[in-house]
């Protein structure tokens, strides 16, 4: 398969000043401003490959946004180069942006106080969607999200998850080949996300290629063909999902909230890792020793605990983990 | 007694959030008495041009204007953010954390809201009301009635600001409700003398705008009548109206909530 | 699709869109109606006082004076714009990027969306005013020369949209725009003709307005609505009063294009 982004040497710098508050220091800074400069994004190249999905993943602030903005062409690059289906995304962004799809979880395209079919209309006014295209395509998508009655309600009524899934609709509408999401399950409940990750696995299948990041690892794993991971403005990973399952072991987070303090160093003979206090314990399982409901069952005889939850693990751990091995 | 012992708190906090807001407290203040100021510029250009309201010289005429702001800056301090703040409780509804304070919801509201944004606007007024008392030949004598009729057309903004407070329940998230009545007080703004008589009998009796800003500096001025004096007791009633309108709204809210 | 046919498609969808979003709050805009008469009630008797001595004031005569202040109310209507406020709401939430990324540009948005939003103002707020001033009020509100009239009345919707816009601009530079906005409003208040028509002050201040933006908004309509022999103390006649509209106009649209692209830049960060 061809790849459909290349991605060379990318750097993002953001200029600064440094404010102090106050009156007399903000007559100061009216003379003489502190720089400060912030690498967003440091000196990273990856290429995706057409018909892929690629989870971009990273700790809050650590330049997941920022590279996506320069994917789409919204921000310029202090320096590399981004070939997007051909073209240069900001510098051609007039002709490209037809070309993809964008989802920004917390930026709304839909019109609050009317239905989203409305909006739609608009975007295919915008986009020079024929009739026939748009309806097929209006049709496909409603039917793929279940959403034939909600596109009709005000935007204002509707809850999270279909609001949502409706912006994806609104951004897809026009066939894009290329999708981009930022945070596409952000704040969502279970079966809202699950929706969401399902019919991208399906247009994935039909052929549009996906970029997306999350600082949910679930996303990742239930989704991505590949994975790039960036902290710091670095990147630290990019291989296959199957290669960061073995760096990483199927491991899970089991934390353990007990009613009499445990200072013991494993329980049932996995290793506790972290803890609040005494009160308070984390475990590291891997799945692929034993599975979670063989050790579950084993914490049976273990009578202390009042409450207990599953996780994947946090991503700091991750990063730490991909850094020391 | 513990009423007034709650309002000067809250007078109290709201200051010193002014204070730690120096600069938006000072900005907001100015940009405030300047947008309230600029009509009596009207009146400036029309004696500059050599005409004039017929038996009134201009100064008497920026008084009823500076006075009008005078009043305007006062009742916005004690009552206008009850209207902003049941606006936005209606609209988002969350009017409950209202009623869940152990307080009367209408005095909790006046309590909270006190304004320091509109300080700026009356001692504008006020400043203005000095200048131009000072050009006319009003006497130091009228102000016992002065103030009787300045407090009363406090009391008809203050009621004007509930009942379009009280009509916010019913017409949600009209943030263009002040228009109305800063429409009709616009009646106020000018010697009641150029409007024919239906007129005059409304804004003096039955939505009392004329004893904002043309009463009381009738009375500076020497030139009251009995009727100004009469006009007291609609400005009571009206207050007591918007008291009575708004607590009603309240009352139906609470019905219909529970 | 040919590229006129297919901008006129989006003007025509984005209006039409914005024009339902509105309309839940159409109740509102009956606010005008009763509003609107009120002030030019006040308005009538102020001056039928002030005409009681003189026979003219700034070059006009009462019965031109009354007429102006209802069509400078109606002008309003038709031409009202927050494109300001609504650009500096999506800088400051960041919204704007939906905007970078679909083929449309803002301006031309914006600009379909005020039409959509007037076509409201025109049914709820102009014609129902218009019936009171002309069959209540029984004022001669019919423009004396209907052609002159409706180009300076798409010139002043366009005056005030350009201005607004670059207004709105100022939120990709400041955190605190808002102050900008709130200064325009207020020298806007006084100069665009609508609280005083802009002949009434001294011949100097006159001069001075011809290169500002302000009575281009709605004093140069309103006075060409009522049909006015001669503009002012420059005596300017209709055609050259709209003339000088037109220039006003293209040099706002041009500055907005410059600012715009500054803007544009600073937004995508060009080589920051």
């Amino acid at each position: 398969m061809s790849d459909i982004i290349t991605v060379k040497n990318l750097t993002k710098t953001y200029t600064t000043y440094r404010r102090d508050s106050g009156f007399a220091a903000a007559l100061k800074s009216f003379f003489k401003r502190e720089k400060v400069t912030v690498n967003a994004v440091d000196d990273i190249s990856f290429s995706i490959e057409k018909g892929t999905v690629c989870g971009i993943l990273g700790p809050n602030g650590a330049g997941k946004s920022t590279t996506i903005k320069m994917l789409c062409g919204a921000l310029f690059p202090t320096s590399g180069s981004i070939d997007v289906l051909g073209f240069s995304p900001a510098r051609d962004r007039a002709k490209y942006v037809r070309r993809i799809g964008a989802v920004f979880g917390q930026k709304s395209q839909l019109i609050f106080d009317i239905p989203p079919i409305d909006s739609f209309a608009m975007n295919k006014a915008i986009y020079g969607i024929t009739d026939a295209d748009y309806k097929k395509r209006l049709d496909e998508m409603t039917g793929l999200f279940d959403v034939g009655d909600v596109i009709h309600k005000p935007t204002r009524v509707l809850s999270l998850g279909e609001r949502m899934k409706c912006e994806f609709i609104m951004s897809m509408l026009h066939s894009p080949e290329i999708v981009f999401l930022d945070e596409p399950t952000i704040g969502l409940d279970v079966i809202a996300k699950n929706k969401i990750r399902e019919v991208i696995s399906e247009m994935n299948r039909n052929g549009t290629t996906f970029i997306l990041t999350t600082h949910d690892l679930e996303d990742v794993e239930q989704l991505a063909d590949n994975v790039i991971i960036i902290n710091h403005g670095r990147k630290v990973f990019d291989d296959t999902l199957g290669s960061l399952r073995t760096t990483l072991g199927s491991k899970k987070m089991i934390d353990l909230t007990l009613s009499k303090p445990f200072a013991g160093s494993e329980i049932n003979g996995v290793p506790v890792i972290a803890g609040e206090d005494e009160l308070h314990v984390s475990l590291e399982v891997d799945t692929e020793q034993r599975s979670i409901t063989e050790f579950l069952t084993s914490l049976a005889n273990f009578s202390d605990i009042t409450d207990i939850s599953v996780r994947s693990l946090p991503m700091d751990m991750i990063i730490t983990r991909i850094y020391t091995e | 007694m513990r009423y007034i012992k709650i309002y000067l708190t809250c007078v109290r906090v709201a200051f010193s959030q002014a204070a730690a807001y120096r600069t938006d407290f000072i900005l907001g203040n100015i940009i405030t008495l300047l947008s309230n100021i600029l009509f009596p510029l009207v009146t400036v250009v029309i004696y500059a041009n050599g005409a004039e309201f017929p038996e009134w010289s201009m100064w008497e005429v920026l008084l009823i204007q500076s006075v009008f702001s005078m009043s305007t800056g006062m009742s916005a301090m004690l009552t206008q953010g009850i209207l902003w703040t049941t606006m936005d409780h209606i609209r988002e509804g969350s009017f409950e954390v209202v009623l869940l304070k152990p307080l009367s919801p209408l005095f909790y509201l006046t309590a909270v809201n006190f304004s320091t944004g509109s300080l700026g606007l009356f001692t504008g007024g006020l400043v203005l009301t000095i200048v131009s008392a000072s050009n006319t030949g009003a006497d130091a004598g009228g102000i016992p009635v002065f103030l009787l009729l300045f407090i009363s057309g406090t009391a008809v903004l203050c009621g004007l600001d509930l009942v379009m407070a009280a009509i916010t329940f019913k017409w949600v998230g009209n943030s263009r409700i002040p228009e109305i009545f800063d429409s009709i007080a616009e009646f106020g703004k000018y010697p009641l003398g150029i409007f024919p008589k239906p007129l005059r009998i409304f804004a003096a009796f039955v939505i009392p705008v004329a004893v904002v800003g043309f009463f009381p500096a009738s009375a500076l001025l020497g030139r009251l009548e009995w009727y100004m004096l009469v006009a007291v007791i609609p400005c009571a009633l009206f207050l007591a109206f918007g008291i009575w309108l708004y607590d009603r709204m309240i009352k139906r809210y609470e019905g219909v909530g529970g | 699709m040919n590229p006129v046919r297919q901008k006129f498609e989006v003007c025509k969808a984005v209006a039409f869109v914005t024009y339902k979003e509105w309309s839940a709050y159409r109740s509102h805009s009956l606010v005008s109606v009763f509003v609107g008469p009120v002030y030019f009630i006040v308005q009538y008797f102020i001056w039928s006082a002030v005409y009681g001595g003189v026979g003219t004031f700034g070059g006009m005569e009462l019965e031109q004076t009354i007429r102006y202040f209802g069509v400078s109310a109606l002008i309003g209507y038709l031409t009202m714009d927050f494109a300001d406020w609504n650009l500096q709401m999506l800088v400051r939430t960041g919204k704007f990027l939906t905007f970078a990324l679909r083929p449309v540009h803002h301006r031309f948005f914006a600009l379909s969306q005020k039409l959509g939003h007037r076509i409201l103002g025109f049914i709820f707020e102009f014609l129902p005013c218009f019936l009171i001033f002309l069959f209540v009020f029984r004022i001669d509100i019919i423009p004396a020369h209907i052609g002159w009239t409706l180009l300076s009345t798409a010139l002043a919707f366009l005056m005030n949209f350009y201005v607004n816009y670059c207004i709105g601009m100022t939120a990709f530079y400041f955190v605190q725009a808002q102050g900008i906005r709130t200064v325009y409003q207020l020298l806007a208040s006084v100069f665009s003709g609508v609280l005083i028509p802009i002949s009434f002050f001294p011949g100097a201040v006159q001069w001075v307005m011809m290169f500002l933006p302000f009575q281009y908004t709605n004093y140069v309509t309103a006075m060409v609505w009522t049909g006015a022999e001669s503009i002012g103390e420059l005596g300017l006649s209709i055609p050259q009063a709209v003339l000088f509209q037109g220039i006003a106009v293209i040099a706002t649209a041009l500055l907005s294009e410059v600012i715009y692209r500054a803007s544009i830049k600073r937004f995508t960060a060009v080589g920051a």
